[in-house]
């Protein structure tokens, strides 16, 4: 009997761990507290391989796909090897891992080569690792299973089964986290399996994992939290919770990949669109963020917010886009699709280094293991216009809401610079039209005095047959000077601009539509000095059908010169409201502003 | 400011309820109370009334009224602003007889949307010299409208306005006939040498054009640089070529003899296989 007892202990030691139960103790804030002490975490931001040095592990494409492994400190390509990687790769102390056709393989993390494989039995769901084990979440039937592999040898530590839906998983300081049924984050040791403590969104699913050397986030679309002692409540208002402002023109922006989501378990498009922040721990209140500012990788822009979601800087990568991203602590370091290797200062957008792979095939993804890296190689100048104008004027139509963000963003920096290069995008005959629409209304509103000049210039271009020229954007450009209207502007450049309207209110192949706001444009800011010619023209058209007859004309002309009318204005007004050859319209528009003989 | 003035007259008018002289200086007391008669009052009133076609008539007539307050009265109708209808006719009439201030009303139907009327006031700018005129005339060549820049060679042509020569060559090269005529009756032996010298950046037949008609015109010489024309000419391969130099022949009496009738001779025989 005695034996059969001792027999039946010993299988169950050696059988799976049941770990995800439905029914379980969660947000035990004793349990949660034990567990986080367990952890084994640096005391700031460190590289987890065991030579503490910044690397980046670059997967390229080609048949064979490549693994490049490149120190960012030293600057230098350590090893590449062709692999057939089929996952994200994961770094440990002396070895990376990642899915390599249906097998876990782990390389040595000093040359590349294979240490060990395993196969994945059914279906494939995540890879992790921390510094001493790999960790695989698979599926076969009904049920999916977490196994530990012993990073050193793939010797298979520990199992443990679940009867409901895992999520890929996450690790560090010997912990493992596991999205169970979109709503818990199961807490595991990493060395026994054994669940130490699980915690149950309240109001927020988890679907999202984001494991730094020091810090795990988990939460979803919706924002995230960070785990620590008060991550027992389950509750965002009493967790350490944070959502940021994402603009609605970087839409599809999420704060890390879907644990749930079986492509995003490989390098996909979606790393191209992240929201990278840092946060300070607190014990009370939401999330702080490191520097009251985040980051929005969004392909090949990396634009910086302040939590009032302001944008306080903004970044382009030249020519091609950002693969992946990672804010290290002190830098967002990216990984460019040409293995341009760039680390941009969080607080203010500043370049702070830059470096190569020197690889010719196109990057397809990359982890970084650069916790703490702080290059200060370059010191390039922050420019956050050049940035925002690039951005503008950026060809590719996948970013059309992201330019008007860019344009919104520009129109707010100060600058007659900046208006030129607004009007720019007017002039463009490739712009998007709804981004003429939004530069147009933010000329408008930009208000900028030292705009008339620029603004002035813009009218100097006219309808010339032998230069092929047209007037640029002549509407939205005396809409934009009507705006400033009400703003103290300097007399002789009034007097310029008046000049300029003027030209293009007498020319003959002035469009309709650009003529009312000529006109407009003239009443707002010539102070009576218009009027002469404003009655001239409108002596010159009453009797025409076409001009004359233009319902926008008539009223643009007629509210031209019945703001504050004159004894002149009322003389020729009423000459025309009289004037048998003069259209209804217009002459009941000029009876009812200025009343009846 | 040129738009003053229209508003002075319309102002004038619209409180006197009739036509003042607008000769260029304001009206003087009892002026227009000297030669009322000389203006039928009802061509006056047609002028200024909604049915356009007795208007465009009134207009018509008065430009053929020798009274010069006839003059007077199209140049104010044309102040106050005129149906295009009528502002063409009105302006062909006023420059039967032209006066100073004509250019000012000319010059500003000249940028009138309507591009009948541009072309009238363009054509009618040629009989006024002052530069102003000129520079719209120069304006009228840049026009998107095909028929107004025919209209600007043309009148740049007919006076003789040398800052037009740029803008044709321009319009040379881009094949428009009107310019190789204007530049025709514009040119001396330089412009004619430069001309000859754009054989290759301008189509063959808009060149043939051009020098044809600087051959035709009888004020032009010496007979030197004709010949170097008819042999610019000569070296054009279009069949238009032996046309143009054969309307020269043609044009040219044999006596007494000139070389570059001899050489235009030459030239046609050759290309017609020795005739």
């Amino acid at each position: 009997m005695r034996a059969l007892l001792l027999c039946v202990a010993v299988l169950a030691a050696c059988g799976p761990k049941h770990a995800f139960r439905l029914s379980a103790d969660e947000n035990n804030a004793y349990a949660l507290r034990e567990a986080l002490a367990k952890r084994q975490l640096p005391v700031s931001p460190t590289p987890i391989n065991a030579s503490g040095q910044p690397r980046v592990f670059v997967l390229t494409s080609g048949s064979p796909k490549t693994i490049v492994a490149y120190d960012l400190a030293a600057g230098s390509v350590l090893w590449k090897a062709d692999a057939d990687v089929q996952s994200r790769i994961f770094v440990g102390g002396d070895f990376i891992v990642a899915l390599e056709g249906k097998q876990i393989v782990a390389r040595d993390q000093g040359r590349g080569s294979p240490r060990w494989k395993v196969d994945v039995e059914g279906t494939f769901i995540g890879v992790t690792a921390d510094a001493e084990r790999v960790y695989v979440t698979n599926r076969e039937g009904n049920t999916w299973w977490l196994s530990a592999y012993a990073g050193s040898s793939g010797k298979e530590l520990w199992t443990a089964d679940a009867s409901g839906q895992l999520g890929a998983p996450g690790a560090h300081g010997g912990v493992v986290y596991v999205p169970f049924l979109a709503q818990w984050l199961t807490i595991v040791d990493g060395r026994t399996g054994n669940t130490l403590t699980r915690l149950r969104g309240i109001d927020e699913q988890i679907s999202t994992l984001r494991v730094t050397s020091q810090v795990a986030y988990y939460g979803s679309k919706q924002g995230m939290f960070r785990l620590d002692e008060r991550s027992a409540s389950g509750k965002r208002t009493e967790a350490t919770y944070g959502q940021v402002k994402i603009p609605a023109q970087l839409e599809r922006t999420t704060y890390g990949r879907d644990a749930y989501d079986p492509i995003q378990q490989a390098y996909t498009a979606a790393d191209r669109s992240r929201v990278l922040w840092s946060s300070e721990a607190t014990t009370e209140g939401p999330m702080k963020l490191t520097d009251d500012g985040y980051a929005i990788h969004y392909f090949r822009y990396v634009l910086g917010f302040g939590n009032d979601g302001v944008l306080r800087w903004a970044y382009s990568h030249p020519r091609v886009e950002l693969i992946a991203s990672e804010h290290t602590g002190y830098v967002i370091a990216g990984v460019a699709s040409n293995g341009d290797i760039v680390a941009i200062d969080p607080r203010t957008g500043a370049v702070r280094g830059r470096k190569s792979l020197g690889t010719t095939q196109p990057v397809l993804g990359a982890t970084f293991d650069a916790d703490g890296w702080q290059p200060t190689s370059a010191g390039e100048p922050v420019d956050t216009v050049g940035a925002l104008v690039t951005i503008v004027r950026d060809r590719d139509a996948r970013f059309d809401r992201v330019k008007e963000l860019a344009a919104t963003a520009l129109a707010k920096q100060p600058g007659a610079n900046v208006t030129s290069e607004l009007l720019a995008v007017l002039s463009d005959n490739r712009a998007p039209l709804k981004l003429k629409d939004t530069v147009v209304d933010l000329l408008v509103a930009r208000r900028d005095p030292s705009s008339l000049a620029v603004l002035t210039e813009q009218l100097a271009v006219k309808t010339d047959y032998i230069a092929k020229t047209e007037p640029d954007a002549l509407g939205p450009v005396a809409k934009a000077i009507a705006g400033l209207a009400t703003l103290t502007l300097d007399p002789k450049q009034v007097a310029l601009t008046l000049a300029a309207l003027q030209e293009h209110l007498d020319a003959a192949n002035t469009a309709s539509s650009d003529l009312v706001q000529v006109i407009a444009a003239m009443a707002a800011i010539g102070g009576g000095a218009e009027r002469p010619a404003l009655a001239s023209h409108l002596l010159l058209y009453h009797a025409d059908d076409d001009r004359g007859g233009d319902a926008s004309w008539q009223k643009a002309i007629v509210a031209g010169l019945t703001t504050k009318p004159g004894p002149q204005e009322r003389v020729v007004l009423r000459y025309v409201a009289r004037d048998p050859r003069s259209k209804p319209a217009l002459v009941t528009l000029i009876q009812d502003a200025i009343g009846p003989d | 400011m040129t738009h003053g003035r229209w508003l002075w007259v319309g102002l004038a008018i619209a409180t006197v309820g009739s036509p003042t002289p607008a000769t260029g200086q304001p009206a003087k007391k009892g002026a227009a109370a000297k030669k009322p008669a000389a203006v039928p009052p009802e061509l006056v009133a047609a002028l200024g009334g909604a049915d356009l076609e007795a208007a465009a008539r009134a207009a018509e007539q008065l430009g053929a009224n020798p009274n010069a307050s006839a003059h007077d009265v199209l140049l104010d109708a044309l102040a106050l602003g005129l149906h295009p209808a009528v502002a063409v006719p009105a302006i062909n009439a006023l420059v039967l007889k032209p006066a100073p201030p004509d250019g000012l009303a000319l010059r500003r139907y000249a940028g009138h949307a309507n591009p009948s009327v541009r072309i009238a006031a363009i054509t009618a700018l040629a009989s006024y010299p002052d530069p102003s005129s000129q520079k719209a005339i120069v304006a009228g060549l840049r026009d998107p409208v095909g028929n107004v820049r025919n209209a600007a060679a043309a009148a740049a042509g007919r006076g003789n306005i040398k800052a037009a020569i740029e803008p044709m060559l321009q319009l040379l090269a881009r094949g428009e006939e009107s310019s190789a005529r204007g530049l025709a009756q514009l040119a001396d032996a330089d412009l004619s040498r430069k001309i000859a010298e754009q054989l290759g950046k301008v189509p063959d037949a808009t060149l043939i054009i051009a020098l044809g008609a600087i051959l035709k015109r009888a004020d032009f010489g010496p007979d030197a640089v004709k010949v170097e024309i008819v042999r610019a000419i000569g070296k054009i391969q279009d069949p238009a070529a032996v046309n143009a130099l054969t309307d020269y022949i043609d044009s040219t009496p044999k006596t007494p003899p000139r070389t570059s009738r001899q050489e235009a001779t030459l030239i046609v025989e050759a290309r017609l296989g020795g005739k």
